[in-house]
């Protein structure tokens, strides 16, 4: 693995005709430059990239533009495995593009960024695509190793990791704290937290229906589309519609996710979510009561077109907590195949403090389920995402 | 996991043993196929013997749904336990797959319709 150890920095192709991007990128990624993690070249158009990819092979990732003179960023996209299948590429689109960003999905790119460009979600984006990059190689150099369906289960292992945030925003009176435990080559989740206009946060917890790589695809899949929806759209039960119509094309496999997706607006306190069957999360209260969010109905994602998903909103009083979370909480499973349970759940902080911060509520959700399953191998993926409030 | 079918009047009733999960999901999905026939026209899955199903397992029963709707037939599930009844509800399955207390619940629904 590269970077940070004396050995070479990750080299970056950003392809745009627009010539201010240079000298910006430069600037703006100087600390990474510097500190040697990061080198980059330049190219103006698909055709001028291809030239470099062909001519350089220490190319790691390509960062594109796509609307550029004689050869779009769509079109580089579908050349360039044929130079090189594992370079991962990070598409430039405009705001709300969906059109333009599934089709650049479709043909392989691992993740897209939104013009005007933001340089901390872009050093993010371009962090977690290297990183998956990394994974990915290692999946690749171990294949050898092992047997086939040992192998497939660790790709999309690995590819469901390197999807999930692992910076969280915080902001004036909340901050927010995820993290997946895997099972053992099975269960399908992911969780995903997004930056929205005007100081909004985007919420998503999720579970795909089956285990494999085109389960591991699927998921990529949900999670790209959701957060192509989402920036574009902070209504939750129009983005869910959406994110919807877009996996129920070519979906031969019947795969589905269930996605419960939140927007949190700090200024007014006010949560607004949809469902699309998915468990409903917890509210800790202030107060010291506990309740689950109201019911929205809404079936899972992938199942049937042109689902309607209904949304409703809450305020969140000063000190509630919001709990997200899979299955793979409350149907743990312990010796005598006893579930966890909604009821262990809502009582976890009962007759103790509460926690005060979001990964301590994180972690003490997780302490209570490895308490009660004890030795019992865990069946499922086990996923929380918690909103702390003050 | 077991799955164990009979035909009555026409109508094929398959139950369902025991806890599906991502482990066990294929090994259903092939039992379950294969104990329908092309030429079923009403297929009820009977699911009281059921424990547990994970998300993996509604896909199976998914597929069957799908398959046999292209085909024109009719399917439905009975039976379920509150647990099993509960993943229907939160997954939302119970608005696209019916769902009935009983076997004869079951085909007395299709045969009115």
């Amino acid at each position: 693995m590269k970077s940070l150890s004396g050995e070479k920095p990750y080299k970056i192709l950003v392809v745009d005709d627009e010539v201010d991007l240079e000298p910006l990128m430069l600037q703006r990624m100087r600390r990474k430059i510097r500190s040697g993690m990061y080198s980059f070249v330049f190219a103006h158009n698909g055709v001028e990239a291809l030239a470099k990819l062909s001519e350089d092979d220490e190319i790691d990732m390509v960062l594109s533009d796509i609307n550029m003179p004689q050869m779009d960023g769509l079109t580089l996209l579908d050349q360039i495995p044929k130079v090189d299948p594992n370079i991962r590429s990070v598409i430039i689109s405009a705001y709300g593009d969906m059109k333009n960003i599934r089709t650049a999905m479709n043909r392989g790119a691992f993740d897209f960024v939104t013009k005007p460009l933001d340089f901390e979600d872009l050093q993010v984006t371009i962090d977690r695509t290297l990183r998956h990059l990394v994974e990915w190689r290692e999946a690749l150099s171990s294949r050898d190793k092992l047997v086939a369906l040992q192998n497939e289960l660790d790709v999309a292992s690995q590819m469901q990791r390197s999807i999930l945030p692992t910076l969280f925003p915080r902001g004036d009176g909340f901050d927010i704290f995820g993290d997946m435990e895997p099972a053992r080559n099975v269960g399908g989740d992911f969780f995903d937290v997004l930056r929205l206009e005007g100081g909004k946060v985007g919420l998503a917890v999720a579970d795909v229906s089956d285990k494999g790589v085109p389960a591991a695809l699927f998921m990529m899949s949900s999670r790209t589309l959701l957060k192509g929806s989402a920036i574009g759209n902070l209504e939750p039960g129009r983005v869910l519609t959406e994110v919807n119509d877009l996996l129920i094309e070519d979906n031969e496999a019947s795969m589905f996710v269930t996605l419960l997706y939140a927007v949190y607006d700090s200024a007014t306190r006010q949560l607004t979510y949809a469902n699309g069957g998915h468990n409903t999360p917890v509210v800790f209260h202030a107060d010291g009561t506990t309740t689950m969010l109201p019911l929205t109905g809404g079936i899972a994602l992938g199942v049937a077109p042109e689902m309607q998903f209904e949304q409703k909103t809450v305020t969140i009083t000063p000190g509630d907590t919001v709990v997200f979370y899979t299955d793979g909480v409350t149907e743990a499973m312990d010796a005598s195949y006893e579930e966890f349970g909604n009821d262990r759940l809502l009582n976890i902080f009962k007759g103790g403090s509460f926690p005060d911060s979001a990964a301590e509520v994180n972690r003490e959700v997780f302490d209570a389920v490895h308490d009660f399953v004890g030795d019992t191998p865990q069946s499922d993926d086990i996923t929380c995402l918690t909103l702390f409030t003050k | 996991m077991a799955v164990n079918s009979e035909r009555q009047n026409g109508t094929l009733i398959a139950r369902v043993d025991g806890r599906v999960d991502g482990s066990n999901a294929r090994e259903f999905q092939t039992a379950l196929e294969s104990s329908i026939d092309s030429g079923d026209r009403i297929v009820v899955l009977d699911l009281e013997q059921l424990s547990y199903i994970s998300s993996a397992g509604l896909r199976v029963i998914l597929m069957v749904a799908k398959t046999l709707q292209r085909q024109g037939a009719k399917f439905a599930v009975c039976s379920l336990s509150t647990s099993i009844r509960e993943v229907f509800e939160i997954s939302g399955f119970d608005r696209i797959i019916s769902v009935n207390a009983s076997q004869e619940e079951a085909i007395s629904a299709f045969k009115d319709s």
